[in-house]
């Protein structure tokens, strides 16, 4: 393992930190996510050295790091707010942590051109921070960060503050950066197209606790309970189980609408369901060969967002989020306010844990 | 509503600015220039003046040494007792100057501080060595106070990124945060060093006042209306305003270049 955080509280004057575990390969890049306030920055800064944990430990490649000082860690950090040194020029803030290594100037320029011309900041490297817009203070910070190769990049929710198209090409840079120095990141963020983008693993987060660690593609389809689920935009629904035969369930939903589940459970027990909205199939004719899990319904809401059609459907009080591509959506010629056919596998229906 | 209300505000600043103007524009005024400029060429002026700048420089500069560290301990780490440091040295301020140079008197006088330091040949009461040691003390809460809030200014998260590139705590604080703090620091030494020259019951009290020896600005003034000699006060009022006044104009030139200040009647 090549970090791994132990059983690590802290308790901050407004913030705790409560029994994190978390462990990290080599390569990897790690995503953690949930609600402002809590605590992912925190994580961070405890990572780099700047709080001491009142209990647990830091072991970085086998050696427990937790009171070895900021400067020893080789530890790199990005802000949000890029925090780039004011008194000095771009070219300055990016050699800043390269000036305490090597002592030879040519090297030196050498390396900052390189990551320069890599996240295209080349022609600013004589500009004052200030002159900057916030793409190009960033990719300022983040080369600052990643030119002394850290054995860690913390990144504490470096495209907020960015307008959407800036951000999708930041991340595109980054990945790119992350790749030819084969950095080892952990990232904090509140937005999901961070996660489908870049993670390879995703950590989910609330009030200083951890709630659920796995690949995006495992904690998308199978969140541990309903705040998860919510967080994370899948569907969740209350239901009951009414009977198990055939090795399917049967539940119930509040409004008395019947769904079958692959997933197992104990009749007469009140569970969440999941179901990604993009596991919602959405035609206009009936769809042939799902028998079961078929429903007719309503198109209640449509929203746009890039590439993708996000709609809010309605099915006798029920409503459920689903997403199709804009050319999906165009081909099917669906509007709203018209009916619609909606079937879910029943291998899509997740039986979560109880509600909280 | 708002427009009076701003306009009742906007007169009183005025009024007041210029019942202050008139009484210090009296100073200039007042007295025959012929006078004040024979009192200015004087030697006890010259010996005066002479003396306050140097000991309000060494006063400053000792000042900006401690305030400093002070400052940025008292901005960026909590430890046991902090309050109660921060209210002494608050203190002094608010206290009046004569009641500090009467203390200072007493711990360089009786003390075994004072004793010391009296065997290391460092003679503090009345004495020249004892105007800097006065003004210092009168200097130092607006020098750690303005340093202190100049720190608390900077995100401390700059020094954290120092930190994760490799600098150590000091190297850090001699890369970043004292380059970034070098407006505060400076606005903070005129401030200081304005409070220096114009130190007068401490100084008064610790050095003595007497002619020309552990003379300063101030002493020349209140020695010379003792004797009924108007025209030599008058000048020495006139310097300490016009050095006052250098200070100001440097600080608010300062300022300029600071978002801090927002104090303008643009709207």
């Amino acid at each position: 393992m090549f970090i791994q955080i132990v059983h690590l509280s802290i308790d901050l004057e407004n913030f705790q930190l409560r029994d994190i575990n978390l462990d990290c390969d080599q390569g990897d890049y790690v995503v953690i996510i949930g609600p402002t306030g809590s605590g992912k920055s925190v994580i961070l800064e405890t990572l780099a050295g700047f709080y001491k944990p009142d209990e647990g430990k830091i072991i970085l490649e086998d050696k427990d790091i937790t009171n070895v000082p900021p400067e020893k860690r080789n530890m790199s950090i990005v802000y949000q707010d890029y925090v780039l040194f004011p008194h000095m020029s771009v070219y300055d803030n990016i050699a800043y942590g390269l000036k305490k290594r090597i002592l030879d100037k040519r090297l030196i320029e050498k390396e900052v051109k390189a990551i320069a011309s890599l996240l295209k900041i080349e022609h600013l490297l004589h500009r004052l921070p200030v002159t900057l817009s916030g793409g190009e203070a960033q990719r300022t910070a983040i080369a600052r960060a990643l030119v002394v190769k850290p054995r860690l990049l913390l990144m504490d929710e470096p495209f907020s503050a960015l307008d959407v198209k800036i951000k999708e090409e930041l991340r595109h840079l980054v990945k790119t950066a992350i790749k030819r120095y084969q950095t080892t990141t952990i990232h904090v963020t509140h937005d999901l197209d961070d996660v489908w983008d870049l993670a390879t693993k995703v950590v989910v987060m609330r009030e200083g606790e951890i709630l659920q660690v796995g690949p995006p593609e495992h904690i998308f389809a199978n969140p541990v309970n309903s705040f998860v689920a919510d967080f994370v935009g899948t569907n969740t629904l209350k239901c009951k189980i009414i009977d198990r035969k055939n090795n399917l369930t049967l539940l119930e939903t509040g409004e008395n609408i019947k769904l079958y589940s692959k997933d197992q459970g104990m009749p007469g027990k009140e569970v969440i369901v999941s179901i990604r909205p993009e596991h919602i199939l959405v035609s206009s004719e009936p769809i042939f060969g799902y028998a079961l899990n078929t429903f007719c319904g309503m198109i209640a809401k449509t929203r746009v967002q890039g590439q993708l059609v996000w709609l809010t459907l309605n099915i006798e009080g029920l409503s459920l989020k689903a997403v199709l591509t804009a050319n999906a959506y165009e081909m099917l010629k669906l509007d709203k306010k018209t009916k619609v056919f909606i079937s879910i596998k029943t291998s899509d229906v997740r039986i979560t844990a109880p509600k909280h | 509503m708002s427009v009076s209300f701003k306009n009742i505000c906007i007169v009183i600043s005025i009024l007041f600015t210029l019942i202050l103007f008139i009484a210090i524009s009296s100073l200039f005024v007042v007295p025959n220039p012929h006078d004040v400029i024979g009192a200015l060429k004087s030697p006890e002026m010259i010996y005066s003046l002479k003396l306050s700048v140097i000991t309000a420089l060494i006063a400053t500069t000792g000042a900006m040494f401690i305030a400093i560290p002070v400052g940025y301990a008292l901005s960026r780490f909590s430890f046991r007792g902090k309050n109660i440091v921060k209210s002494i040295l608050d203190l002094p301020m608010a206290f009046p100057e004569l009641v500090l140079g009467l203390a200072l008197l007493l711990l360089f006088g009786n003390t075994a501080i004072g004793k010391a330091l009296e065997a290391m040949g460092i003679e503090v009461v009345f004495t020249k060595t004892g105007i800097v040691v006065a003004q210092f003390f009168t200097g130092l809460p607006y020098a750690v106070r303005i340093i202190c809030s100049t720190f608390n200014g900077i995100n401390p998260r700059y020094e954290l990124v120092s930190r994760s590139l490799g600098y150590g705590e000091f190297e850090t604080f001699k890369n970043v945060t004292l380059p970034l703090a070098k407006s505060g620091i400076f606005a903070s030494a005129i401030i200081t060093f304005a409070r220096c020259v114009g130190a007068f019951g401490a100084v008064l009290i610790l050095a003595g006042g007497s002619y020309m020896k552990t003379e300063i600005l101030p002493i020349t003034l209140y020695l010379n209306i003792s004797y009924g000699n108007i025209g030599m006060a008058i000048s020495s009022g006139i310097v300490l305003i016009v050095v006052s006044f250098l200070a100001i104009a440097t600080f608010e030139w300062f300022e300029k270049g600071n978002v801090y200040s927002n104090c303008s009647f643009k709207h």
